[in-house]
C-alpha cells in the first residue's frame, strides 16, 4: 500500500519513563511490551507492567500520540496463555495496536479483539507480496513491519503489490540475520528471541581477563577479544569476531548500528507509512536525543526539504560508533 | 508400536550438477529411506545449475520407492524465486513449505512444513493443519518434550524431527561467503560450491562453533538425535529427518535405519556415525532442552 | 581493571562535604535507611529488579576511601560502607568515578556507553547488572534520594553533583568526538 499521508514516527520504549520521554520528544507512536517472555526484549528489569502499561497508554493518549504493544515472541508449546492474557490486557488497556509474529497470538487478536489494529511484527519476516497477503487476508493485519532485508527499491516494489501499510526500521540496533528465523542465541547459549525473547543472553555473558586483554564470551564460546584499555562490546553473536578459512574479524557484521535518516524523503517515495527507532533497552536519554532529532528530520522530510539537509539535522546522532544505511542501499548484501 | 520412518531432508549446500546426481542416484539405489526432499531451499541464485538434474533425480528415486518432495526456497525474494515457488507448488506431489510465501498458492492441498517455518505450539500447529499441513517438522531449537506436546494436541499431522546434520540456524539478506571473499552478493561467483559442508566458524580461541553457507549460518557440530524408538513414539513423532552432508550419508541412513528397527541401541548408533568423516563432533542439546551446542547424551 | 583512562573525571573534593559521614550519621545505616525509605516511597523501582533484589552489588568508587556493599531487596535492603581490604562475596562488582556512578544513577549518563567505552568497570553476574540498569533507568533519581538527604542539603548536593555531571559530561563528548574522527 503506498500512503501519501504524514509520516508516522515510532520509538521505543522500555520503560514507562522512556515512554515519557519519547512522547514530549515528539513521537506520534509508542511501541513496549509487558515485562515477561512475551515480547522479544526480555531484558532483567525492563518492560511495563499491566498497571504501568495503562498508565502510559492514558498519558500518551492525553498528549496525542499512540501506543502499539509488541506481544511478539511465539507462544509455548502447552502453555500459551501468557500470550492470550497479554493479548487481552493489551486490547483492555486501550493499546491502538498490537504487534505479533506468532501465528497463535495472530489468530487469538484476530478472533477475540477484532476491533483492535494488528501489526505484524518484524520477527515475522514477511517480505513478499504472497507471505504479506496472506497474513492480511488471515488475520486482518493492517500493517507489516518489514524484514531488514530489503532495498529501498524493493519496498517501493512490495508496497504496489500490498493492501497494507508499511512500517521501515530507520535507526539504532541491526540484525543481519533475518528475524524471528535465527538460533543462534540458543545453539551457544540455550535461549533464544523467539523462544525466550532474548537474545546472547546476560546471564551467560562473561568478561575474562588474560595475558591479551579481555575475553568477551557467551556461554564459554569467545564472542570478541579486546587489547587492553580497547573499548569493549556486548558479546551479541552476530557481531563477534571470528575465524573463518585464512581470515578472522567481523565475519557477519561489523560493529556498526543502522541510521537510514538520510534515506526518509526515499522512504515516502517508496510509501512507507511509518519509521521506526529501534532500541528498547536503551535509556531515555538516548530516547529523548533520538526521538528528537528523528522529529525534526521527519518534519523536514514533509515540508520537502532534500536528503541534504536531513543529513545536518541527524548529524549530530552519532553515538562514537559506524553506522550503516544497511540493506536499503544492496551495496550491503 | 508405530514404525517410524526416515527423511532424507534437503540439502542446503551447493553441490555441482554432477555430485548431485550421483548422491542421489546412491541414495534412490541403496537406502531405504521413505522420503527424500529434494530442490534448492538456501539461494535463489543457484537454482539454474541444479534446475536441470532434478527430473531424472526424482525420477530415479520415485523408482527406488521414495516417495519425493518438491523443497522450496526459505527466503525468497525476487521475482524470479517467487515464480518458482508457486510453481512447485502447482505439482502434485507433496511440497515442502519453507516460508510463508508459499502458503496461499498451496493451501487446500497436502503440505510439509520445514524448520524455516516458525511452528512454537499447537494452535499453530492445527492452522497450518487446517491449511493442508501434513508432516510438520518444526524449529531445530525445540526439544523432544516440546515437539511431543504440540503432535499430541495435533493428531492429524505427522511430526518429524531434525535428527542428523549440522543445524540450519539461521538465514541473512547477506552471503557471507561473499562479504569474506570480498564480493558482492550479486556477483558472488558461487564460492560457497568450494565447501561442500559448509565453511567452518571458529572462535578467536579456536573452538569449532559455526559453519556458513552463503546466506545461511549452520552450526559446526552435527546435530545427531539419538534415543529409542519408543522414546518417539510416546511423544507421536512419526519420522526422522537427515541432512544431507558430504560424509557417507547411506551409512548414516542404515544407521537410523537400525536404530529405529531397534537392531542398534543409541549408543551404538552415536559410535558407528563417530566412525563417520562429520564435519564436526556430535551434538544433542536441544532435543533435551539445552543449549544445541550441548552433548546430553552420554559420550 | 587495571589502569583507568578516565582519571580526569575524578570527584572535585568539594563534593565529599555532602556526602553523609559529614551530616553526623554512620555512612551504612544511613543509606540502609535512606534506601529503604525510597523502596516505600517508590516500590515498582524494586519490583523492576524481580529476583536481582536479592543480589549483592559491591560498588567501588575508586576515588572514595570505602565501598559500599548493596543489597537492593526493597524494604530488606541493606547497604554496608567497608575499606577496600577485606571486601565481602558479591555478585556483581561495579567500579569507577563517583561522578560517573551517581551520573548514571540520576540517568544523567548512558551506563552502556560508559561502560563500553572503560570508564566504569563490571564484573560478575550480567544480568544482575541489567536489572540493575534498567531499574535505575525508569527510577529518575536524583544524587539526594540516594544520599537520603533533605532540604537545603538535599539541593546543595543535587547542584553540586550534577554541576560536576555536566562538566564530566562535557570532556566525554569531547573524548568521544575526538575518537570519532580517528580513521
Amino acid at each position: 500500500m503506498t500512503t501519501s499521508g504524514r509520516m508516522e514516527l515510532v520509538c521505543p520504549a522500555g520503560t514507562p519513563s522512556a515512554l515519557r520521554a519519547a512522547v514530549q520528544a515528539g513521537a506520534d507512536s509508542i511501541y513496549c511490551g509487558f515485562r515477561d517472555e512475551t515480547n522479544a526484549r526480555n531484558f532483567p528489569g525492563l518492560n511495563f507492567s499491566p498497571q504501568e502499561l495503562a498508565e502510559g497508554i492514558r498519558f500518551a493518549h492525553a498528549h496525542g500520540s499512540k501506543v502499539l504493544v509488541a506481544i511478539n515472541t511465539f507462544a509455548r508449546a502447552g502453555d500459551t496463555d501468557p500470550w492470550r492474557h497479554a493479548a487481552d490486557t493489551a486490547a483492555a488497556c486501550g493499546a491502538d495496536a498490537v504487534i505479533a509474529a506468532d501465528i497463535a497470538v495472530l489468530d487469538h487478536m484476530a478472533t477475540q479483539h477484532p476491533g483492535t489494529r494488528l501489526h505484524l511484527s518484524v520477527q515475522a519476516a514477511a517480505a513478499t507480496p504472497e507471505s504479506i497477503g496472506f497474513y492480511a487476508d488471515a488475520f486482518n493485519v493492517r500493517r507489516v513491519v518489514l524484514p531488514r532485508v530489503l532495498s529501498v527499491q524493493e519496498i517501493a516494489a512490495l508496497n504496489r503489490l500490498i493492501k497494507v501499510e508499511t512500517e521501515a526500521f530507520v535507526f539504532g540496533g541491526l540484525c543481519v540475520m533475518i528475524e524471528g528465523r535465527c538460533y543462534l542465541s540458543s545453539y551457544a547459549a540455550g535461549r533464544s528471541p523467539n523462544l525466550n525473547g532474548v537474545c546472547s543472553p546476560p546471564e551467560m555473558v562473561s568478561y575474562d581477563e588474560d595475558r591479551e586483554g579481555t575475553a568477551a564470551r557467551l556461554a564459554g564460546f569467545t564472542i570478541d577479544r579486546y587489547a587492553p584499555g580497547e573499548p569493549a562490546g556486548y558479546p551479541t553473536l552476530c557481531k563477534g569476531r571470528f575465524k573463518a578459512g585464512d581470515k578472522a574479524g567481523y565475519l557477519f557484521e561489523d560493529p556498526v548500528s543502522l541510521n537510514a535518516g538520510s534515506m526518509i524523503v526515499a522512504f515516502k517515495a517508496a510509501g512507507v507509512t511509518a519509521l521506526k527507532i529501534e532500541g528498547r533497552q536503551r535509556g531515555k536519554g538516548y530516547v529523548t536525543e533520538v526521538v528528537r532529532a528523528f522529529r525534526k528530520a521527519v518534519d523536514a522530510a514533509e515540508q520537502g526539504h532534500d536528503a541534504t539537509e536531513i543529513d545536518n539535522i541527524l548529524a549530530g546522532l552519532s553515538e562514537g560508533g559506524r553506522q550503516t544505511t544497511g540493506a536499503y542501499r544492496k551495496i550491503w548484501r | 508400536m508405530a514404525r517410524v520412518a526416515l527423511t532424507l531432508g534437503p540439502l542446503f549446500f551447493h553441490w555441482p550438477a554432477e555430485r548431485l546426481r550421483n548422491f542421489y542416484f546412491r541414495i534412490a539405489d541403496e537406502t531405504s529411506l521413505e522420503r527424500v526432499h529434494v530442490g534448492e531451499v538456501v539461494c535463489g541464485k543457484r537454482m539454474p545449475f541444479s534446475d536441470p538434474v532434478w527430473p531424472e533425480i526424482i525420477e530415479r528415486l520415485e523408482r527406488g520407492g521414495k516417495e519425493v518432495v518438491l523443497s522450496t526456497l526459505a527466503a525468497p525474494a525476487t521475482v524470479r524465486e517467487r515464480k518458482a515457488i508457486a510453481e512447485l507448488c502447482a505439482d502434485g506431489r507433496l511440497v515442502e513449505i519453507n516460508d510463508i510465501t508459499a502458503l496461499p498458492a498451496r493451501s487446500g492441498r497436502p503440505f510439509v512444513t520445514g524448520p524455516f517455518l516458525n511452528v512454537y505450539n499447537e494452535a499453530t500447529a492445527r492452522f497450518l493443519a487446517r491449511h493442508g499441513a501434513a508432516t510438520i517438522c518444526p524449529p531445530v531449537e525445540l526439544s523432544l518434550d516440546t515437539v511431543g506436546t504440540i503432535a499430541g494436541a495435533c493428531p492429524e499431522v505427522g511430526f518429524e524431527l531434525f535428527a542428523f546434520g549440522r543445524l540450519p540456524l539461521a538465514l541473512s539478506g547477506r552471503c557471507y561467503h561473499a562479504r569474506l571473499h570480498g564480493l558482492h552478493k550479486d556477483s558472488c561467483q558461487f564460492t560457497c560450491e568450494q565447501d561442500p559442508d559448509g565453511l567452518a566458524v571458529d572462535t578467536l580461541d579456536d573452538q569449532p562453533f559455526l559453519a556458513i553457507n552463503g546466506v545461511q549460518t549452520l552450526s559446526a557440530q552435527i546435530h545427531s538425535l539419538l534415543v529409542e524408538p519408543a522414546e518417539l513414539a510416546a511423544r507421536n513423532i512419526r519420522r526422522l529427518r537427515l541432512s544431507p552432508h558430504g560424509c557417507d550419508m547411506v551409512e548414516v541412513a542404515r544407521t537410523y535405519r537400525d536404530l529405529v528397527e531397534e537392531r542398534q541401541d543409541p549408543e551404538g548408533a552415536r559410535f558407528v556415525l563417530s566412525c563417520l568423516e562429520l564435519p564436526g563432533t556430535l551434538v544433542d542439546g536441544y532435543a533435551h532442552g539445552l543449549a544445541g551446542s550441548q552433548l546430553a547424551a552420554r559420550a | 581493571m587495571t589502569s583507568n583512562p578516565h582519571e580526569h573525571l575524578r570527584a572535585p573534593l568539594s563534593i565529599l562535604r555532602f556526602l553523609p559521614p559529614f551530616s553526623g550519621l554512620p555512612l551504612g545505616p544511613l543509606l540502609t535507611l535512606s534506601l529503604r525509605s525510597l523502596a516505600r516511597r517508590r516500590p515498582g523501582l524494586f519490583e523492576r529488579l524481580g529476583e536481582f533484589g536479592k543480589a549483592r552489588f559491591l560498588i567501588d568508587p575508586i576515588d572514595l576511601p570505602f565501598t559500599f556493599h548493596v543489597v537492593p531487596d526493597g524494604s530488606a535492603a541493606l547497604v554496608r560502607a567497608a575499606g577496600r581490604s577485606g571486601e565481602p562475596p558479591s555478585d556483581v562488582v561495579i567500579r569507577g568515578p563517583i561522578l560517573l556512578l551517581l551520573g548514571i544513577l540520576d540517568g544523567t549518563l548512558d551506563g552502556d556507553a560508559l561502560f563500553f567505552h572503560r570508564a566504569i568497570s563490571v564484573s560478575g553476574r550480567t544480568e544482575a547488572v541489567v536489572a540493575l540498569r534498567n531499574a535505575i533507568e525508569d527510577a529518575e533519581l536524583r544524587p539526594s534520594d540516594l544520599l537520603g538527604l533533605k532540604g537545603t542539603a538535599a539541593r546543595l548536593a543535587d547542584s553540586g553533583i550534577l554541576g560536576g555531571l555536566s562538566f564530566a559530561r562535557q570532556i566525554a563528548t569531547g573524548a568521544h568526538r575526538r575518537e570519532r574522527t580517528q580513521p
